[in-house]
């Protein structure tokens, strides 16, 4: 009989760090790494000698890089792996961590997400796959079909669709770890250059590098080592999907509905439950879209609420309060961490200007080419 | 001078109307284009169950996008990408002829040879763009 992580080991955040997101430079992958790990250890109240299992979500950098970087916080010996799931990858890796510490393998686990944006190699090339559009769709087109479709069904504007980088954008100046730190009006969105249908270059993510990372513990560890179980928060759920085929419906919001859904299921929730929500914002469209497949809003109802500042830091429920993939950027490996890393934030009340009052539920979510779903279910403790 | 394929095994550009080349599951049924091999992705078939298949290039215009920055030579920006429900099934992407508007959406969609480039031994690479049918109103998906 199978189980759900919360009929395992209780599962528990005690650690976070980050590494600022920003553009490409010569810093070295190792630097961006051990700098958000050395801050995750600080801030769980941990050494390195402590961690027993490790995970390394990465897609874009090098091949076994986790050695070369963990070794500058002391060789261990510990097993490490670096787990490779497109934008998903520092998701997965977090699951992989949260495994480990619910199933008993370990008793601290660390997921750590880097990456520099050197190698961006797809899949279908290698696969044999040819299709008409080829290279001429690239992911910003695949959103803004997704976009067209959107305001065709439902009488959305693109202005409303530009809502969602404003606020997010909002909530990024905010963040000291965001790669686009300037609040941006609608006309600064609006304006070129326009990128592919209704979308403008405002509207597309960054990808530039960082890292990202999250200690989890377990019950025995947090005793054993004297961790502060007041900002402790426990991971209630973990889920992972994968596509499979839909008839005349686009993946994008099938795979984010049926993904939610077992993670609430999991947890025992319902999205009315949810108060701080960090999703997979690479396009504007993508917010509507995933706020509506969650059940955070009636299908076609998520542009005007938004723009009602129902999803706004102090609204109904907050969504991407970090700034999201629009502005704190989209590193690829540390962004599913990132996010782990934000709920966290909020749920101990410690976000500091960006805190969502009386945050106490949220939820991870991160797609990943394939296509590939993952989301994660963390509430405060009591 | 003959006519080349800019996809080769996606159609023949020998035919006088695009016609798509598809698969076939024997075992569920399942059309997809492009061609599957190895396995069917509904149901697991192996490859000896999968047949080729002709599709008609015709169907419903689900979504469209212009796209106003392309970093390849094969194409120069703006271009139309169209998303097409296929009348045999398969939703699929492909360029199409023109800058059509969002009030497309919904109507008829039909592919047409489109000479992309000449080859260096003179040959026209030819590609099916799918055209919107101009001369009736909207269709099933229209709101």
């Amino acid at each position: 009989m199978t189980r759900t992580l919360r009929e395992l080991r209780p599962v528990w955040m005690v650690g976070v760090g980050l590494h600022p997101y920003q553009k490409a430079s010569e810093t070295p992958y190792t630097a961006l790494g051990v700098h958000a790990v050395r801050a995750a250890l600080a801030d769980a109240g941990l050494g390195w000698k402590q961690i027993e299992s490790a995970y390394t979500g990465t897609a874009t950098t090098a091949m076994g890089m986790s050695r070369l970087m963990y070794r500058h916080l002391g060789a261990t010996g510990i097993p490490m792996a670096q787990v490779e799931n497109a934008s998903a990858s520092g998701s997965t890796a977090f699951r992989q961590a949260c495994i480990d510490v619910a199933a008993g393998l370990a008793d601290v686990a660390i997921a750590v997400g880097v990456d520099k944006p050197l190698r961006f190699g797809m899949p279908q090339g290698p696969a044999g796959v040819r299709d008409l559009a080829g290279g001429r769709v690239l992911p910003f087109t695949h959103f803004a079909l997704l976009a067209n479709r959107y305001i065709h069904d439902h009488g959305a504007t693109p202005e409303q669709l530009a809502l969602v980088a404003v606020k997010n954008s909002r909530n990024g100046a905010l963040n000291p770890n965001a790669q686009r730190r300037r609040a941006r009006t609608l006309d600064e969105v609006l304006a070129p250059p326009q990128i592919s249908g209704p979308l403008t270059r405002l509207q597309c993510c960054p990808v530039g590098e960082g890292a990202a990372a999250a200690i989890v513990a377990a019950d025995d560890a947090i005793r054993r080592l004297r961790l502060d179980t007041s900002r402790a928060v426990r991971v209630l759920s973990s889920a992972s999907r994968s596509e499979t085929v839909y008839r005349g419906e686009n993946f994008d919001a099938a795979l984010t509905r049926e993904t939610a859904k077992i993670a609430l299921d999991d947890a025992g929730l319902k999205p009315a439950d949810l108060d701080v929500v960090e999703l997979h914002d690479a396009f504007t469209i993508e917010e509507l879209l995933y706020i509506e497949a969650m059940g955070l809003a009636p299908v076609g109802h998520a542009a005007a609420e938004l723009a009602e500042g129902q999803f706004d830091i102090g609204g109904r429920v907050a969504v991407s309060a970090s700034g999201g993939l629009l502005s704190m950027g989209h590193p690829i490996g540390p962004t599913g961490v990132g996010q782990i890393c934000e709920i966290t934030s909020q749920l101990r009340g410690e976000a500091g200007p960006r805190q969502h009052a009386g945050a106490h539920t949220g939820l991870a979510h991160m797609v990943g080419v394939g296509a590939v779903c993952v989301v994660h279910v963390l509430q405060k403790a009591g | 001078m003959t006519r080349t394929a800019a996809h080769v095994g996606l159609y023949d550009p020998r035919d006088e109307v695009p016609t798509l080349r598809g698969t076939r599951c024997e075992a569920c049924g399942a059309t997809f284009f492009p061609p599957l091999g190895i396995g069917c992705e509904v149901c697991g078939a192996t490859a000896d169950r999968l047949g080729a298949v002709p599709i008609a290039a015709a169907g419903v215009l689900h979504s469209l996008a212009t796209v106003h920055l392309h970093p390849g030579n094969d194409i120069s920006a703006p271009f139309a990408i169209g998303e097409i429900q296929l009348d045999d099934g398969p939703l699929i992407r492909a360029t199409l002829i023109g800058l059509p508007d969002l009030d497309s959406i919904g109507r008829r969609v039909e592919a047409q040879w489109v000479v992309g480039r000449t080859d260096g031994d003179g040959n026209e690479v030819v590609e099916p763009r799918f055209a919107v049918v101009s001369d009736c109103g909207p269709v099933g998906g229209a709101s």
